[in-house]
């Protein structure tokens, strides 16, 4: 990659905040005032739609049911009740709100972690070994990239059934340990950038295969791995469907799970609309602001692979 | 990103001899030749177990039947080989060919526009006329990761009459607009999704637009190439693959659509238990208890998963070159 | 598939010693591994991986537990943990445990399904009349005249008794009922001069001047036929009856037809909302706004209506109107809409137990008072006795003593002959479906006869035998 000069890149970074993110484009070029402004009224037009949902979130999580319909739902009404309404979010049924975020946070954060590790020694076996059923096996997983993983969930559930497993934290966590995607990914990347020849010197200092993969392997990969993470914490913490079918206890929901208990419960008992909407509040807020601080490792491994980018 | 990355050559035809002349020597030909099954062999177990073993289980179920005799089956349950019945029942009441139909629809409209969109911001951000692209990139990001559940929730209560404020707005215009109602409710779920992916798939070509080597720029720039013309023959053609990526991922993703439509039904009297194939799916195995045409209906969403998806890459792949 | 299984082969040189942390946990992953696949493998080749295909009710009874037992009851009634303590404080042998679901088809069934597939349903469950048949076709449940459930019989509403007792057995007990009735609005009747409507077709005529106000005098589901089936019920309809060894279906009698046909006429004239359903957002919007001015629908509904805003001292109650032939009245006096049972589920370990506390909670003074007050519950299954609160008059429907004016009469004027079955929700969506093509030339009467053979054909794809009685019409 051709970097460009040094001081250009600096300004590049004080303006825009991003690392290493020079825009090439906008190098030594001054666009017209008016086409800045054209193009940035419609990036803040855009924005609008992207944030209304949320702005309406946090003003309905201002509200008690009752304004909740009697006000104007884009302002907030003279009875300010949002402490009330996020503590009763917090302490309802002994605090079940923190339980299902700590589930999400077990699922998401520990499944994407093995998903990641697993994928990686994969797809590093993939692109740096000569093996007789290497096609196969990586047709059969690309294979999998394209199977719907809804489709899945319902004779996995029979599956697990048949194993016991259902309606335990195994019953998410197991499937969400495989990411095909990731390990498509991970030897796109291997293939790109673990050098042979650094694997091989090291075999000669007498390491082994699995050594080499962990000292070698690994550290280079690591963009890569950085993306298969976030791309596959992404998905678990967002997953329904899956949960939905496995789980029927409800202290092993995730988050998405719970909020839906909770709403489909509004249409008997109102009062549970101050609960969804502040449960609603409480989960974007983390993410949200997680979302805008990845957005800058999500790219790493993105670039390098020839189909993804 | 990666100009972080220390770049290291790609294998080379002396890399491949080298691993030849590694295999050669005693002691390391055995670990060597062990090494990537031992590598593999996590993931293969867990994919065996999660991808493999349901689809082989679900096209065996596919292919039984369970006949109950008397009023409640108490006459005797009986399971037997069901040849083609169970996928000639998913498509009987044509339900499932109305719910795939509907994806179609929605897939045909919902994808170019968001791929189009997430095009279009892409350029925009990165051309020089963009003011703080950093801070629109992440307000654009953000909904990626509220889930669909969450998504749908949210949007859902922006939907409804008498709760949200944006059908009182456009009721005080003059337009009665009904999000919910039987001819746009389709395209509200629609919104839901380009609301949530946009961002995302955004991302991934803003990342590739950052690899297009600066100097090209500069050289069309010299030439006198405007940013339009920049935009169409160097911009797009550079990132085809990632283009083409999103475009099957979101293929995938119609068809997978299950939350949205769920939550909705709530709401919207229009949607049906068949709405979606997956939501018929679901339906028929824990509503109506009929898991083995339950098995068929999966079986035939992901048949059609892979098969869109595996004719668009083919496609896409042959113009290439 | 066999490549991707080689590594379970243990290979020759597993002991070297620059390998042996690698080596364990490979060795143990792969047992894991190893003991998945066999398990899964297994369960495919045994060949009976279809859940609910084997009945509890043909194996031996489980004797009371003689020491202290843990229950599970999910139901979606709220608070219902509370009427549990109640009865948890002077039983510390059993103890029950509520849990949460999400009410019925709206996604507590799929949970009971699931569970019940999965081996892991719970001891008892919230089930409502119309699903028990559902559930014992599975065979999700226990039949409870093995356990002596004959002998409270007498205790219960006769006709709700009826609705649990299937082939010789009993699958639930009781819970709740939903008697319907009229809620309306006087000072909205009062703007057009009316009175509540007697009959149906009173009822069409004031809803037509209700309309002229800017209100409307009731919804109609389309997407939810169960208010449909509900209206022909008290017509007089009978859809299904166990003949021997089979069923018989006749949803196109003159009842169903003229119903339909009525709500047809009332769709077509404008008289109803079919925009939104009955309690939904939308509907509660409406309401606050004076745009409801009445609702035909169970007891358990005055909940409902209470949480109207701005509704208070508006709303009072009168009898459901009543079906005509000429100058006739036919038919019943109400119908039930909704309710449910507790019925023990095949996987409890403890169904006497379990058994016990829902005949408590069911028909004592305690149970139904601690339903009431902490679950708002629906109408009481024992005719004895209604519930204390239920015999006070209500502020909130204008001061009128509505329970024992009108729901009590309501709840004895019941077609006896109804039945379910055990497609009922999938009898039902395929019914909304069919309602939903409403419009144009296609009718309710369309819908009803269309619905009625998709249905047969159901029953036939799961192999139970089913005939049509003779038409009437």
């Amino acid at each position: 990659m051709t970097a460009p000069s040094a001081p250009e890149q600096t300004a590049a970074r004080r303006t825009d905040g991003q690392p290493a993110a020079a825009n090439k484009m906008t190098e030594g070029v001054r666009s017209s005032p008016a086409s800045t402004i054209v193009v940035t009224g419609l990036l803040v037009v855009v924005a609008l739609y992207f944030l209304v949902p949320i702005y309406w979130v946090f003003v309905a999580a201002t509200k008690s049911t009752d304004d909740l319909f009697a006000t104007n739902g884009f302002w907030f009404s003279s009875d300010f009740a949002l402490w009330s309404n996020l503590s009763q979010v917090l302490t309802f049924d002994n605090g079940i709100f923190l339980r299902w975020f700590l589930n999400s946070v077990i699922y998401a954060g520990l499944g994407a972690l093995l998903a990641t590790y697993f994928a990686a020694a994969g797809g590093y076996a993939l692109a740096k070994y000569n093996f007789r059923g290497r096609n196969f096996v990586f047709g059969t997983i690309l294979a999998g990239v394209l199977v719907p993983g809804t489709a899945i969930a319902l004779p996995l559930f029979l599956l697990f059934a048949n194993l016991g497993l259902t309606n335990t934290y195994f019953s998410v966590l197991i499937p969400s340990l495989v990411s095909p995607f990731g390990l498509f990914l991970c030897r796109i990347y291997a293939d790109a950038t673990v050098s042979s020849s650094l694997m091989e010197a090291a075999r000669i200092d007498g390491a082994s295969e699995l050594r080499i993969f962990h000292t070698v392997g690994l550290r280079v990969m690591t963009p890569a791995l950085v993306t298969v993470f976030l791309f596959q914490l992404v998905g678990i913490w967002n997953n329904y469907f899956l949960p939905l079918v496995m789980l029927s206890d409800t202290n092993l929901y995730p988050i998405t799970l719970g909020l839906n208990n909770w709403r489909s419960q509004v249409d008997r008992l109102p009062e549970f609309y101050e609960l969804t909407t502040g449960g609603v509040l409480l989960s974007v807020i983390p993410l949200g602001i997680a979302m805008i601080v990845l957005q800058r490792y999500w790219r790493g491994g993105l670039t390098e692979g020839a189909v993804k980018g | 990103m990666t100009s972080s990355v220390p770049r290291a050559e790609p294998p080379t035809v002396a890399d491949a001899i080298e691993v030849g002349a590694a295999k050669a020597k005693r002691g390391a030909n055995k670990q060597v030749r062990r090494a990537p099954w031992l590598l593999l062999a996590p993931f293969m177990v867990l994919f065996l177990l999660t991808f493999v073993l349901p689809i082989l289980a679900a096209i065996g179920s596919s292919f039984t039947k369970v006949t109950r005799k008397g009023v409640f089956g108490e006459l005797g349950v009986e399971t037997t080989f069901a040849g083609f019945s169970n996928y000639t029942q998913a498509f009987a009441d044509g339900t499932l060919a109305k719910s795939l139909g509907r994806m179609l629809l929605f897939g045909v409209v919902q994808v170019p526009v968001m791929i189009v969109l997430c095009t279009v911001l892409a350029l925009m951000l990165e051309s020089a006329s963009a003011r703080w692209p950093g801070f629109f990139r992440a307000v654009y990001f953000m909904p990626y990761g509220v889930p669909g559940v969450i998504a749908t929730i949210l949007w859902s209560f922006l939907y409804v009459p008498g709760l949200s404020p944006l059908v009182g707005l456009f009721d005080k215009l003059g337009v009665q607009i009904d999000f919910l109602g039987e001819g746009t409710v389709l395209w509200s779920i629609a919104n839901i999704v380009t609301w949530t992916y946009t961002g995302y798939n955004m991302m991934i070509i803003v990342a590739q637009l950052k690899s297009i080597p600066g100097d090209i720029y500069e050289a069309a720039r010299v030439d006198g190439a405007s940013t339009w013309r920049i935009a169409r023959t160097i911009q797009l053609p550079l990132i085809r693959p990632a283009l083409v990526l999103t475009t099957v991922f979101s293929i995938i993703g119609t068809l997978q659509l299950f939350a949205e439509a769920q939550l909705l039904q709530s709401f919207a009297p229009s949607i049906t238990n068949t709405y979606t194939p997956n939501l018929a799916a679901y339906t028929t195995a824990f509503a109506y208890n009929d898991y083995n045409v339950a098995a068929a209906q999966s079986v035939i969403i992901a048949l059609i998963a892979f098969v869109l998806s595996f004719v668009f890459l083919t496609l896409t792949s042959r113009r290439q070159r | 598939m066999a490549d991707p299984t080689d590594p379970a082969a243990p290979p020759g040189g597993a002991a070297r010693t620059a390998q042996a942390p690698s080596a364990l946990t490979r060795r143990r992953l792969l047992s894991l591994g190893a003991a998945g696949l066999a398990g899964g493998a297994a369960s495919l080749l045994s060949g009976c991986a279809t859940p609910g295909t084997t009945s509890v009710n043909t194996q031996p009874t489980i004797p009371a537990a003689g020491e202290p037992v843990r229950l599970q009851y999910w139901a979606w009634l709220k608070d219902l943990q509370k009427v549990c303590d109640v009865w948890n404080a002077q039983r510390p042998d059993i103890q029950v445990e509520a849990v949460w679901i999400p009410g019925g088809n709206s996604g507590g069934y799929q949970k009971l399904f699931a569970a019940s597939a999965a081996g892991g349903s719970p001891d008892l469950a919230q089930v409502e009349f119309r699903s028990i048949p559902e559930f014992m076709l599975v065979n999700a449940l226990v039949d409870l005249s093995r356990y002596g459930v004959d002998q409270y019989a007498d205790r219960y509403n006769k006709a709700l008794w009826q609705q649990v007792s299937y082939v010789d057995g009993v699958y639930g007990i009781p819970q709740d009922s939903g008697p319907m009735a009229l809620y309306y609005r006087p000072d909205l009747l009062q703007r057009v001069g009316a009175e509540p409507p007697a009959t149906w077709d009173e009822w069409a005529e004031l809803a037509a001047e209700v309309r002229k106000i800017g209100a409307y005098l009731d919804v109609f589901a389309v997407s939810d036929a169960s208010g449909f089936c509900a209206y022909a019920t008290q017509a007089g309809a009978t859809w299904f009856a166990v003949d021997g060894d089979h069923w018989t279906v006749n949803m196109t009698d003159e009842a169903t037809l003229n119903t339909a046909a009525f709500f047809d006429k009332a769709i077509d004239r404008g008289l109803v909302s079919t925009a939104f359903t009955l309690f939904s957002p939308p509907w509660y919007a409406a309401a606050a706004n004076n745009q409801i001015a009445g609702a035909v629908t169970a007891s358990w509904g005055d909940a409902l209506i209470e949480s109207v805003s701005g509704g208070a001292g508006k709303w009072k109650v009168a009898p459901m109107p009543l079906w005509q032939n000429g100058s006739q009245t036919t038919g019943y006096g109400s119908s039930f809409i909704g309710g449910s049972t507790a019925a023990v589920m095949a996987d409890s370990k403890h169904p006497k137990e379990a058994m016990e506390f829902a005949v408590w909670m069911t028909t004592s003074r305690a149970g139904i008072d601690a339903m009431i007050a902490n679950s708002g519950i629906g109408w009481s299954p024992t005719d004895s006795y209604i519930g204390a609160t239920r015999q006070q008059p209500s502020e909130f429907f204008s001061g009128q003593n509505y329970n024992e004016d009108v729901f009590v009469k309501m709840a004895t004027e019941q077609n006896p002959d109804w039945q379910w079955w055990p497609l009922t929700t999938q009898s039902f969506n395929i019914l909304a479906d069919a309602f939903r093509r409403k419009g144009g030339s296609y009718t309710l009467v369309d819908a009803v006869r269309d619905a009625e053979g998709q249905i047969i054909e159901a029953f036939r794809n799961k192999g139970l035998s089913i005939e049509r009685r003779g038409s009437s019409s």
